[in-house]
């Protein structure tokens, strides 16, 4: 793990779990597989508090455990799985686009709470539901049991791996870890329940809570007797078939943007028929007849089986393979021109300088010198190409050439290290701010319970005034850079996806 | 020797004009220090998509943010006492719900060890804890009472457990009692905090029972 990857899940764990659990998760990271008591040695934190860490992220599919001998469990850490909270908000985007609002809360669920039972989501889910839609309306179960299902059946939750079932005639004392077993037969099965009810909606009275803590508050809200029929069945979110969806998303995209938008349609038709059929990180998918696209077009798109034939072709010759990377615009940091040198470069494969400036149509002096920024910056590289044995620079060509697998590793190193930049910023611009933000919000807190107690206007107004006009426009301005910071890193994470797919394939090809 | 125009001279061994410099021509300087901390970028960057998908996951990711920070998995560090306590801290504390992990499906080192004590339970008032379901004082006072009642009624219990020797994790019958989970936290705190035996300060009767199963006659 780099440095830079080490940094960003350091920031993302703190954002999201709190001081303890990000020193328990980074040393981890750091240091690999340990055990319990050197956790806690080497980091100065209580054992008791290490157990809880350890729990949480456990919960969280962020560290797994392993029995060695002599009874030692070992724990070690998912960089990688870290790094994916970053993704939260677009998985969650996607299941609302695909599933509508409750497949959104279902996914929006299990990522928060880690894993969770089928019937716990349900009734969560359900209620948060209820409270959203007008009074007098709640949500069934059995609506959002149906959206579970679905979400199951396309595979965008699993189940986790289950502990197995122990016989009572097992002899010396328990081991001192379950040893959680995969059953892949049954990953998509969802257990059969009844589960029937209706979401409930949070009375007023129980918001009290804040002010009037009762001595004994039931943990539940139904009945602690019953025994929940799903025990023991958890599920989780199948990252890998979102990321999936992602890949297919981003290919017929690439092609709209090269083609037209009808010869995306097919490729759209192909991979949604490969779906299950293939594997998610499969180099190519299974073959289909052109028959069997034929058939399985949308119903609105009436091409004839001839032009279908046409486009298949067309897409068959394309020298891109509409793989990874898609056209990008503008050109970012060298500017267009540049970008125009690289392409050309990378569509050439090898070049000579003269070559270079010949082809792109730029002068010689300047062509040079996108060249050398490009080379110091490690996107393009020289090649040499000796004529004689004795490799005599004045003897030997140099090309230049993009290495597209180091280029890629290079630009995703770069991408971690501009989200921890960002992340950093908005911390930094928060914590800035904190003070005002505190006043700001103590006065929406006054505001609000005034109203709710029935004040008049202009008692409303004179609260407001607490809060100046230039800290007003303070504010302001705080809100815009934190939404810009925000928006950014939701897209450098998406550079970061396309390039790590890339990485991931290119390196499984034989 | 051909080729060589004397010591000292530069010359370049290979052929200037294939990398592109013309002869004689004025080399670009040379770098002798590591490159600005921000340097200026010649063009502007690209400008950030937007759309309907990207203000809907912006509200998402900012909504999730906060929604984590109040979710029981979100551990707080404990801070310093402050001098003086403000009035702001008490009506922004944010409640938080208790979670029990599935302890099924994590090593048995995971879970805090109850040791049996004398009594436990009169502990549980200097509790200030993350997550309480009491921070009324007279409800305080009130438990602490049913507690200590409790408590001489329930040592019976603990010393036959001990003379057991079962390292059983089992829960008493306060089961549904939030605290009882909270309370095996603190006494892993209080443990660690002093240096004394938990058994130093309990009274002969109990000490009698620990220190051996078979033995019965008196300690002095």
């Amino acid at each position: 793990m780099t440095q830079a990857e080490i940094n960003l899940c350091s920031l993302l764990l703190q954002e999201h779990f709190g001081e303890i659990v990000e020193k328990i998760g980074v040393h981890l990271i750091r240091t690999g597989s340990q055990p319990l008591r050197v956790i806690a040695h080497d980091t100065g934190t209580s054992l008791d508090q290490v157990k809880k860490a350890l729990c949480v992220l456990i919960q969280h599919n962020l560290v797994i455990y392993q029995v060695h001998k002599r009874g030692v469990v070992e724990y070690e850490a998912q960089c990688s799985r870290v790094l994916r909270m970053l993704r939260y908000p677009r998985y969650i985007y996607t299941a609302k686009t695909l599933y509508s609002d409750t497949g959104e809360l279902i996914v929006e669920e299990l990522l928060l709470n880690g894993k969770m039972t089928m019937s716990a989501v349900v009734k969560k889910v359900a209620d948060r539901l209820t409270e959203t839609m007008e009074d007098g309306k709640t949500m069934d179960y059995a609506e959002v049991s149906n959206t579970f299902v679905r979400l199951a059946d396309t595979h965008f939750v699993q189940r986790c791996p289950l502990v197995p079932a122990t016989e009572n005639s097992d002899p010396g004392p328990p081991p001192p870890a379950p040893t959680l077993v995969v059953n892949e037969k049954d990953m998509y099965l969802v257990p059969k329940l009844s589960l029937i009810g209706k979401g409930k909606r949070r009375r007023s009275s129980d918001e009290e809570a804040a002010g009037e803590p009762k001595a004994k508050r039931p943990k539940h809200t139904l009945d602690n007797k019953e025994p929940i029929p799903d025990d023991g069945i958890y599920w989780q979110t199948n990252l890998d078939r979102f990321h999936q969806h992602f890949r297919d998303q981003a290919i017929v995209s690439a092609v709209a943007n090269r083609m037209d938008q009808t010869s995306s349609e097919i490729v759209r038709t192909m991979l949604r028929m490969s779906e299950i059929t293939t594997l998610s990180n499969a180099p190519f998918t299974q073959p289909l007849s052109s028959n069997e696209i034929f058939r399985s077009l949308p119903v609105g798109y009436n091409i004839s089986k001839q032009v279908l034939d046409q486009y298949l072709t067309l897409l068959a010759d394309d020298p891109l393979e509409f793989v990874g990377k898609s056209g990008d615009s503008g050109g970012g940091i060298f500017g267009s021109r540049c970008a125009r040198i690289f392409r050309l470069v990378l569509q050439k494969k090898h070049l000579e300088q003269k070559q270079v400036e010949d082809f792109a149509m730029i002068p010689a002096k300047e062509a040079k010198d996108m060249l050398y920024k490009m080379l110091s910056e490690n996107f393009i590289s020289l090649q040499e190409i000796p004529k004689t044995p004795d490799h005599a620079p004045s003897r030997t060509f140099y090309l230049y050439t993009v290495n597209i697998l180091s280029a890629a590793r290079m630009l995703l190193h770069r991408c971690y290290k501009s989200i921890a930049n960002l992340i950093e910023r908005r911390q930094f611009e928060t914590k800035e701010n904190k003070r005002l933000l505190e006043k700001s919000q103590r006065v929406e807190a006054i505001i609000a319970s005034m109203q709710a107690t029935g004040a008049e206007e202009p008692q409303l107004q004179e609260i407001e005034e607490m809060i100046t006009a230039p800290e007003r426009q303070q504010l302001e301005t705080l809100k815009r850079n934190v939404n810009k910071l925000d928006a950014s890193e939701i897209q450098v994470d998406e550079t970061i996806f396309l390039l790590e797919s890339y990485i991931e394939s290119t390196m499984k090809r034989p | 020797m051909a080729g060589n125009k004397g010591r000292g001279r530069a010359a370049y061994t290979f052929n200037i004009e294939a990398v592109g410099f013309t002869r004689g021509e004025k080399l670009p300087d040379v770098v002798l220090k590591p490159p600005p901390l921000f340097p200026d970028t010649d063009y502007k960057t690209v400008p950030l998509k937007t759309g309907e998908g990207e203000d809907y996951m912006l509200a998402l990711k900012q909504e999730l943010r906060e929604t984590m920070k109040r979710m029981p998995f979100f551990m707080e560090t404990p801070e310093e006492k402050q001098d003086i306590e403000r009035y702001s801290k008490r009506y922004m504390k944010v409640y938080k719900e208790e979670w029990v992990p599935d302890w099924r499906r994590l090593p048995r080192e995971m879970m805090p060890r109850k040791k049996c004590k004398k009594d436990p339970k009169s502990k549980k008032a200097k509790d200030t804890g993350k997550v309480t379901s009491l921070t009324n004082t007279a409800d305080v006072l009130k438990k602490i009472e049913e507690l200590e009642k409790r408590g001489d009624s329930e040592k019976s219990d603990e010393e036959n457990e001990e003379k057991e020797g079962s390292k059983e994790k089992s829960k008493e019958g306060d089961d549904d009692d939030d605290a009882a989970e909270q309370q095996e936290y603190d006494e892993e705190e209080q443990e660690e905090e002093n240096d004394y035996i938990n058994s130093y300060f309990e009274d002969g009767d109990d000490s009698g029972a620990e220190s051996d199963d078979n033995v019965d006659e008196a300690t002095y």
